[in-house]
């Protein structure tokens, strides 16, 4: 039997979403191993039996965790997609921000009708089994996590940081052309594509298990930022990692 | 030697690109900095490059490359080591040079990398001697800013025209075919060319302190000062870039990507490095090199006291790239080694330097990197967590191993897990392997039944010398799963029984329901030929147990054995080593008397991968069995 696969979204841009629904030919390959049950990016149909449950976006209100808990119980297996829903993603720099502001600022006169609290990633409210990390994910490792669920192992996420992959790439360093990165602390695996692309890291995959922030944050001051810039620098993607 | 003006040179370049049987790289500029890649024409050169970003080593040993591909109907298929191209690299510098003679060594040893090597010899390298430098490179003081071989043509510029010295017959007849206009050099050029190397060893601006001829022996008497490794590492970010660029690093990792079918795909080798936070960890969770301290200072053992000790030379030709590329700049071995020499003098350490060792390389066999397929005739779940699965090769013959070696079980799709074999090598047809379930390849195997199939390759390593043993008193000491391992000598014992003394067996585990093969191990309590006695840490109370409850060491004490006629073959978790070893010694048995079998983190199982040493020792290799004696001066063993 082909296992029953529904996808999700919470506060996020959809952006995950869409790189599954652009996996065009390979979609048709996946389709073969999987049933899509739900997926409101391409299907108008909708059911809550299924096994492996994509969730993208983050938990930004107390209203989105009875939604996840109701998903964690219907689905055997989660996989938290996208920044936001692995890490908090963008979702998070408002943590640094009066909530009230926030609210202010996003919804005006009518702030008082929404709640809002810290974004959060999906995990902080459900145990998760798998992540596809990055904003947006990558196709790529979309479909190596489906495999791997399908072969009945732990997708292999890497706890290195983007320098390993930047310098298999041999692209010149960031620092070296006057910018300033976070690759060294951010985990890898997206084979340091916008270093490639002539840009630098800013963390969207989250921090790698173990990262040296105090080392990171001397070398982001030696080659000329300040340290409140240095600090910010950790915030755009950072922000629920950090907190904790 | 001859000569090319700088237009025949270019021509020469060009009728080499013309050539579509070979794919000419050359060094090009990349932003600001360099790299080599291939040349759509002889002006994109910059033969006046000071470093390029990755060394020429790519193309040996790429970042990443295809070893076998899988398909669950077929089996595994080694990928062709022939290329459709042979490679020439035009403009690589003296160090480099050096470095891929250092690499040809560790690709050569014991097993051969059939990749490796054969892009090696298909190869042409035309060198360049050095024009600039960076402000990291020490190559000279590592005598590896001139090299007088180990290339096919080196290139010097002369000004108008580039002297050309031909190391190879290959070099030879590649000029002969490609260059039109070459002349014989003129005694002039050749002094020229003499000056220009001279003038070469005195443009670096880093410099030892000392004499780089001492850097094996300075290192031996640093490794347990941890503050000095502590402080020197402090800021390492555990980027893995020192290693990544190094031109003499080769360690690697192997994965298996499954495609979308799920029943094909192929197994690949990437760069990896001792620097990344998890080389050196395993799946019970436990890291071998858990700190930065411990991983920073292997980097500077590897290149300067392991390989040293075991080819001869300390493998870092000085290009500067791992300082270069060192975000918190603690990575160049110039400041490191001053630092340490300083620190000697400062407190009173004296250095001699040491003579080269003797080195006897053995070569020969090549690595077979693609898995015989067995079946999987019996499966028997032995406990919770353990399984022991009977297996036959399809190729119908024995698996011919020494008990203690070890084989690589591949899964499809998966991957590739050590386990050591656990039946006696006189049993025929079949062997057998007791699987605890932890990761990803142990967690599918579980999931696998009589009939399927999967890959073994092997055996490999060292085991137990059955033979050596013959006539002497045994002291088997189990823990765990180290019964797993010593059973395949323990069988073999007793299936010849009347040739050995005394066999005496203490098995030890966490809890009555973990005990292995338990059936067996009630048979020996019939036997009078044999003397054993179990344990358990402790007994939950629903649980039932007659013999000695406390750790294996409690067990140590209650037998009498002659330590000059008895042999200790001791296997068991890391922990256990330390206490069972100090206890035997107490009894008075000889250091060469106590024999352990190791584990390691592994991916090759043939000495190139790098995940299984210890310190210079690699356990897949030179192990998993070893003497206490031979080991009990290798720190990071026990
Ligand atoms: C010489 C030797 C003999 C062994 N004998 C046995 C045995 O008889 N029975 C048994 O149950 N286990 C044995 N092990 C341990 C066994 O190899 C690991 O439990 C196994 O590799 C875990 O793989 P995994 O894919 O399930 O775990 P994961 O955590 O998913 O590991 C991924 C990969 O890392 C490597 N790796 C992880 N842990 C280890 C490790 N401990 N040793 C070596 N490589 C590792 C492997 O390449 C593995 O495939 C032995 C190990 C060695 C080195
Ligand atoms: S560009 Fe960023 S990711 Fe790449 S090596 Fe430099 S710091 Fe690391
Ligand atoms: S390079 Fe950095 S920002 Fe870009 S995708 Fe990778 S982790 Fe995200
Ligand atoms: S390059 Fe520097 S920071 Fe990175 S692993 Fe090496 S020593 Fe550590
Ligand atoms: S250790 Fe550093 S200087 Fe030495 S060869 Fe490697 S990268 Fe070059
Ligand atoms: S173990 Fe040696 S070869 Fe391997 S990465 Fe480290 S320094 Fe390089
Ligand atoms: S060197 Fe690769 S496993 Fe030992």
């Amino acid at each position: 039997m082909k296992p029953k696969v529904a996808f999700f979204d919470f506060a996020g841009c959809e952006g995950d979403q869409l790189q599954i629904a652009n996996l065009e030919e390979e979609i048709l390959d996946l389709l073969g191993q999987v049933e899509v049950v739900s997926f409101r990016e391409v299907m108008k149909e909708h059911s809550d039996d299924y096994d492996i449950a994509f969730v993208e976006g983050s938990c930004t209100r107390i209203q989105d965790e009875e939604r996840l808990k109701q998903i964690r119980k219907n689905a055997s297996v989660v996989v938290a997609i996208g920044s936001c829903a692995t890490i908090g993603g963008i979702n998070s720099l408002k943590n640094y921000q009066n909530l009230d502001a926030v609210k202010k600022t996003v919804y005006g006169e009518k702030a008082d009708l929404f709640d809002t609290y810290l974004a959060r990633p999906i995990d902080a409210v459900i145990s998760v089994d798998a992540y596809v990390h990055g904003c947006p994910m990558t196709k790529e490792e979309f479909l190596h996590v489906v495999k791997s669920l399908l072969l009945g192992k732990k997708p292999d996420i890497p706890n290195y940081p983007v320098c390993v992959e930047c310098k298999k790439n041999e692209n010149v360093c960031a620092f070296e052309r006057g910018e300033f990165c976070i690759g060294p602390v951010t985990r890898a695996g997206c084979n340091s594509c916008c270093v490639n692309e002539g840009t630098k890291c800013w963390g969207c995959r989250g921090l790698v298990d173990n990262p040296n922030e105090n080392s990171q944050k001397e070398v982001l001051i030696k080659y000329g930022l300040s340290v409140d810039e240095a600090i910010s620098k950790f915030r755009l993607y950072f922000g629920w990692e950090k907190k904790q | 030697m001859h000569t090319l003006s700088k237009e025949a040179f270019e021509e020469f370049i060009d009728n080499l690109i013309a050539d579509n049987s070979l794919n000419v790289v050359g060094v090009k500029s990349k932003g600001e900095k360099f790299a080599f890649g291939p040349l759509e024409s002889a002006n994109q050169l910059r033969l006046d490059y000071d470093v390029t970003l990755l060394p020429p080593k790519k193309y040996f040993f790429p970042q990443r490359e295809t070893l076998v591909t899988f398909d669950v109907a077929s089996g595994f298929q080694a990928k062709d080591p022939k290329e459709s191209k042979s490679n020439v690299l035009v403009g690589v510098h003296p160090y480099d040079i050096m470095a891929l003679l250092h690499m040809d060594e560790v690709f050569r040893e014991t097993k051969s990398d059939p990749y490796y090597l054969e892009r090696r010899n298909s190869s042409v390298i035309i060198g360049v001697n050095i024009q600039n430098l960076t402000e990291q490179c020490f190559a000279p003081s590592m005598g590896c800013a001139t090299v007088d071989y180990g290339y096919d043509l080196m290139l010097t510029n002369l000004g108008e025209k580039y002297a050309i010295d031909v190391g190879s017959h290959k070099g030879a007849d590649i000029l002969n075919k490609y260059a039109k206009n070459a002349k014989k050099a003129f005694a002039r050029d050749i002094q020229a060319v003499g000056k220009k190397k001279m003038e070469i060893v005195n443009m670096a601006q880093q410099k030892f302190n000392f004499s780089s001829e001492l850097i094996p022996e300075m290192l031996g008497k640093f490794y347990e000062k941890d503050s000095f490794w502590k402080d020197h590492s402090e800021e390492c970010l555990s980027c893995g870039s020192c290693v990544l660029v190094c031109p003499t690093c080769y360690c690697f990792d192997v994965k298996d990507n499954p495609d979308l079918s799920l029943k094909k795909g192929e197994r690949t080798r990437t760069w990896d490095g001792c620097l990344l936070e998890d080389f050196a960890k395993v799946a019970s969770g436990e890291n071998f090199r858990d700190t930065k301290a411990t991983r920073y200072r292997h980097r500077y053992f590897k290149k300067g006291k392991y390989l040293f000790d075991r080819f001869g030379f300390v493998s870092c030709v000085g290009c500067g790239r791992c300082s270069s590329n060192c975000l918190p700049d603690i990575a160049n071995p110039v400041n490191l080694f001053n630092d340490m020499y300083a620190e000697s003098l400062k407190s009173g350490i004296e250095i001699d330097s040491v003579p080269v060792p003797d080195i006897s390389i053995k070569t020969g066999e090549i690595i077979e990197f693609a898995p015989k397929i067995a079946t999987i005739v019996k499966k028997v779940p032995m406990t919770a967590n353990e399984i022991m699965f009977e297996l036959k090769l399809d190729n119908e013959t024995d698996l011919g191993h020494q008990p203690g070696q070890f084989v690589q079980v591949s899964v499809f799709g998966v991957g590739e897990a050590p386990f050591g074999v656990s039946s006696s090598p006189t049993k025929k047809g079949t062997f057998e392997l007791c699987i605890r379930k932890l990761g990803n390849v142990t967690s599918k195997i579980h999931t696998l039944n009589e009939g399927d199939k999967v890959g073994i390759r092997g055996p490999f390593g060292k085991g137990f010398d059955a033979e050596f043993l013959k006539g002497k008193d045994l002291l088997f000491v189990a823990g765990g799963l180290g019964i797993v391992p010593l059973r395949s000598l323990f069988n073999y014992v007793l299936a010849n029984r009347k040739d050995y003394g005394r066999v005496i067996l203490l098995y030890g585990c966490k809890e009555p329901r973990e005990l292995l093969f338990a059936d067996e191990i009630l048979e020996l309590e019939d036997r009078d030929d044999v003397e054993f006695m179990s344990t358990v840490d402790w007994c939950p109370e629903n649980e039932v147990w007659t013999s000695n409850v406390g750790v294996i060491t409690t067990l140590i004490p209650k037998v009498d054995f002659d330590p000059q006629k008895t042999y200790a073959v001791v296997v068991g978790p890391p922990i256990m080593y330390k206490f069972v070893i100090k206890d035997l010694k107490s009894r008075n048995v000889p250091d060469d008397h106590i024999i352990v079998s190791l584990e390691r983190r592994m991916k090759c199982g043939v000495g190139k991968c790098g995940h299984c040493q210890i310190n210079q020792l690699y356990v897949c290799k030179d192990g998993p069995v070893f003497y206490y004696s031979d080991i009990k001066g290798v720190p990071e063993a026990l």
